[in-house]
C-alpha cells in the first residue's frame, strides 16, 4: 500500500502541469461550496438569532382563548399554573420569559406601520439587555450621529416601546417621541394609547419589520388584560438542539397537569386564527411549538437557499467528474506499458485499481483541502468585512442587513471528504479500464 | 531432472479482423533447472510468443504449459499473477522500470507484492541483489538518470530479487551496445551459474546465442 501511495503521489508530482489545473478546478469548486454552506449556515444563524429574540423561545408554550366558538385569542390565561408547570418539568431549562401579544398600527409623523406588539415585563426578562442591540441614530435618521441614543431598560416604564431601524425611520421618529397605537381589543373595539420611543433597536432581518417591543403593562391596558394571563412564554433551555425533544415533554406534562392542548401545528401563532376560530370549542387550549414553528415561513427561505446549492454543486461536480475522467483515461492510456510491467512482475488487478483510485483521491485531497481553506478564509474575511446589502429582496433572503457568513469545521472537513470521495468515484471509470488490462496487451505484444 | 518449463503441442491463434494468425505450430518444449536457454529465430518466429506462454502471460489455444509443476491453461488471471510474482522473473528489451522509483525502490517493489520478508530482510534482500549487478552507489537514482545498461541491471536485479524458478528476458541486449549488451549477458550467466536460477531469453544476435548452455531455434512458429 506503502509503495502505492508512493507511485501515486511522483506519478502526480511528474505530471505537475496536469495536476495544478485539475486541481485549481476542483479546489475552485470547493471554495465555492464552503463559501455556500458559510453563506446558508451565516443564514441559518441570522434566523435562529432573530427568532429567539423577536418571535420566540427554543420553546414557545402559547395558546389560544376562546369566549366564543368564533373568536381566538391568541393568550393563555392561568399564566402562573403554566409557568410553575414549565419550570417543573423542563430539563436543562436555562430560563423563561413571558412576552405579551398583540396586532395593530403604529402611526408617527411619517406615516404608519402595521406591526406585531410583544410585550415585555423587563423584571422577568434579565438578558434581555443584553440580547438586544440598539441602533446608532445615523443607522435610521438622515444626517443622524454615530452614537445610540436611548436606553433599553426603559421598556420596563409604563407607555414605552421600542422600535426596530426600519421602523423609526419609517415613521420619522426618533428616541423621546411618541407614536401612537391603535388595535382592536378582545371585544371588538377600537382601543389606541400613546407610547414613547425610550430606544431604537438594529434590526435583525425581515422579522424586525414586523415586530415592535412595548411595556407589558401598557399592553395590559390597551387589551384590558388581568394580571394572570400572557401572550406566551417563550422557554429558553442550555442547547437549541434538543428543543423538539423539550417540546415533546412538555406537551405530556402540561396535559398531565390538566391543559387542553392544541395538536402540534408547525407554524407561527398568526397563521392559526382563521383554524382556531372555526373550531367548534371554546375555554383555552395550549399551543407547544418550537421556535422553527414560528418561523416557519422563513425556513423555507433557508431551505430554498439549500436547494440552489446544492444544484450549483452538483452542476460544477458533474463538470468536474468529466474532466477528472477524461484525464484519468489520458493517464491510463499514457501509463500502459508501466501497467504492463507491473502485470507481469506480479501485481494484482485490484491493486492496479487501488493505485489509480489512490492517485485520483491524492489529488482531490490536495485540492480539496486547499480549496476549502481558502473558501475558509474568503468566508472569514467576507463576515468581517460585515458588507452591507443594498437590495431589500436580498436583506429579506438573507435575514441581515449585511452578509453574515459562519464558517464551521464540521462543514470544511465535510466538503473534503465529499468531493475527495467524488474524485475518486470520477476515476473509477478510467480505474476498472487500467485494472482490466492484459499485461500482454499492456506491454504491446499484441494489440 | 525433472522439466520445470513444459510446453506440449502448444499452437497459439490470434484473431486478425476476420482473419485467425497462428502464431505457434504444434510447439514442444522441455527444460530443466538450472538451463542457460536461448531461444533463437527471426523476427515474427514466434519467439516472443513462447516467452508469454512460459511467462503465464497468454495462455495456449491448444496444447498444454506447465510450470515449475503447475498446469496453466485452466488457471484464472488472479492465479496466473500470482504464478508470476513467486516463480518468475521478467527482463524487458525496453528495461520497463518504474519510472517514479528509485533504484532501491524498483527492486523491492515485487518483494513487497509478496509481502513474505519483514521490511528489514528485505532491505538485506534488496541490497544484496543490488550490489550483485555492481548499482550500490546508484541506489536512490531514478532510471532516468542510468546508462541504458545499467536500467537493464536494475531490471535483472529485479527479476531475480524474489528467487524466482525461471527468469525470462525478451531480448535483453536489443536497445544497448555490443560492449554493454556482452556485460549483461556476462552477469545473467554468472547468475545462472552461481545460483543455478533458470533463464530463458530470447535473441536473434549470434553473439549472445554462443553464450547459451541451449539454443531453440525457431521459424514461422515452430521449433526447428
Amino acid at each position: 500500500m506503502g509503495m502505492l501511495i508512493l507511485i501515486a503521489y511522483r506519478n502526480l508530482v511528474q505530471a505537475r502541469r496536469r495536476t495544478l489545473l485539475l486541481s485549481a478546478a476542483i479546489g475552485l469548486v470547493t471554495t465555492l461550496l464552503v463559501l455556500l454552506l458559510s453563506l446558508s449556515q451565516g443564514i441559518s444563524d441570522n434566523l435562529v438569532k432573530s427568532a429567539t429574540t423577536l418571535s420566540a423561545g427554543h420553546v414557545v408554550v402559547a395558546g389560544f382563548f376562546k369566549p366564543s366558538p368564533s373568536q381566538a385569542i391568541p393568550m393563555v390565561t392561568d399564566a402562573g399554573k403554566v409557568r410553575a408547570v414549565i419550570e417543573k418539568e423542563t430539563p436543562n431549562l436555562d430560563y423563561i420569559i413571558a412576552r405579551g401579544r398583540g396586532w395593530g398600527k403604529i402611526v408617527g409623523p411619517g406615516g404608519t406601520v402595521q406591526t406585531g406588539l410583544s410585550g415585555v415585563t423587563l423584571v422577568n426578562e434579565p438578558r434581555f439587555v443584553a440580547t438586544l442591540q440598539l441602533a446608532e441614530q445615523l443607522e435610521y435618521k438622515e444626517g443622524g450621529e454615530a452614537r445610540i441614543l436611548g436606553d433599553s431598560t426603559r421598556i420596563g416604564s409604563p407607555g414605552s416601546v421600542i422600535l426596530f431601524a426600519n421602523q423609526a425611520k419609517r415613521l420619522e421618529v426618533d428616541v423621546g417621541d411618541a407614536v401612537t397605537f391603535i388595535t382592536e381589543t378582545n371585544d371588538g373595539r377600537t382601543n389606541t394609547i400613546d407610547l414613547t420611543v425610550v430606544a431604537v433597536a438594529r434590526d435583525l432581518g425581515m422579522l424586525s419589520s414586523w415586530s415592535v417591543l412595548v411595556n407589558m403593562e401598557s399592553l395590559r391596558k390597551v387589551y384590558k388584560l388581568s394580571d394572570d394571563t400572557t401572550g406566551a412564554f417563550w422557554v429558553y433551555v442550555k442547547d437549541i438542539d434538543k428543543a423538539d425533544e423539550v417540546m415533546n415533554g412538555l406537551r405530556v406534562s402540561l396535559a398531565q397537569a390538566g391543559f387542553q392542548l392544541m395538536d402540534h401545528d408547525p407554524n407561527p401563532f398568526f397563521f392559526k386564527f382563521e383554524t382556531v376560530a372555526g373550531e367548534d370549542w371554546t375555554g383555552q387550549k395550549l399551543d407547544v411549538t418550537i421556535w422553527r414553528d414560528e418561523v416557519s415561513f422563513l425556513v423555507k427561505i433557508l431551505d430554498a437557499f439549500d436547494l440552489v446549492t446544492v444544484f450549483i454543486s452538483a452542476v460544477l461536480l458533474i463538470i468536474i467528474a468529466i474532466g477528472i475522467s477524461n484525464t484519468m483515461f489520458n493517464t491510463v492510456r499514457e501509463r500502459t506499458r508501466e501497467i504492463g510491467t507491473m502485470r507481469a512482475i506480479g501485481i494484482q488487478r485490484g491493486s492496479v485499481l487501488l493505485l489509480f483510485l489512490l492517485e485520483a483521491s491524492l489529488l482531490g485531497l490536495f485540492a480539496t483541502t486547499v480549496g476549502a481553506v481558502a473558501g475558509a478564509a474568503l468566508s472569514v474575511g467576507i463576515d468581517l468585512a460585515a458588507f452591507p446589502v443594498p437590495i431589500p429582496a436580498l436583506k429579506a433572503i438573507l435575514l441581515s442587513d449585511t452578509v453574515h457568513m459562519t464558517v464551521r469545521l464540521s462543514t470544511l472537513l465535510m466538503s473534503v471528504v465529499f468531493l475527495t470521495v467524488c474524485t475518486g468515484l470520477a476515476a473509477l471509470w478510467p480505474s476498472f479500464r487500467a485494472a482490466r488490462m492484459r499485461p500482454i496487451v499492456a506491454l504491446g505484444y499484441v494489440s | 531432472m525433472p522439466a520445470i518449463v513444459e510446453l506440449n503441442n502448444v499452437v497459439k491463434e490470434y484473431p486478425l479482423g476476420k482473419l485467425v494468425v497462428t502464431a505457434l505450430h504444434d510447439v514442444s518444449i522441455a527444460i530443466t533447472k538450472g538451463e542457460f536457454t536461448a531461444i533463437a529465430g527471426p523476427s515474427g518466429s514466434g519467439k516472443t510468443t513462447i516467452l508469454n506462454m512460459i511467462g503465464c502471460m497468454d495462455v495456449p489455444t491448444t496444447g498444454t504449459v506447465k510450470i515449475d509443476g503447475t498446469l496453466t491453461n485452466n488457471l484464472d488471471d488472479h492465479a496466473l499473477t500470482t504464478l508470476r510474482l513467486n516463480r518468475i522473473g521478467f527482463i524487458f528489451q525496453s528495461f520497463n522500470l518504474v519510472n517514479v522509483l528509485d533504484v532501491r525502490q524498483n527492486v523491492e517493489f515485487p518483494l513487497l507484492l509478496q509481502g513474505k520478508l519483514s521490511s528489514k530482510d528485505r532491505k538485506l534482500r534488496v541490497e544484496e541483489m543490488v550490489e550483485k549487478v555492481g548499482l550500490t552507489k546508484q541506489m536512490t537514482q531514478r532510471p532516468n538518470e542510468l546508462s541504458g545498461g545499467q536500467r537493464q541491471r536494475v531490471a535483472i536485479a529485479r527479476a531475480l530479487v524474489t528467487n524466482p524458478a525461471i527468469v525470462l528476458a525478451d531480448e535483453p541486449t536489443a536497445n544497448l551496445d555490443s560492449t554493454t549488451g556482452h556485460a549483461i549477458i556476462e552477469l545473467m550467466r554468472d547468475l545462472n551459474a552461481n545460483d543455478h536460477t533458470t533463464f530463458i531469453f530470447s535473441t536473434h544476435d549470434p553473439k549472445v546465442m554462443e553464450r547459451a548452455t541451449r539454443l531453440i531455434m525457431v521459424a514461422d512458429g515452430k521449433v526447428v
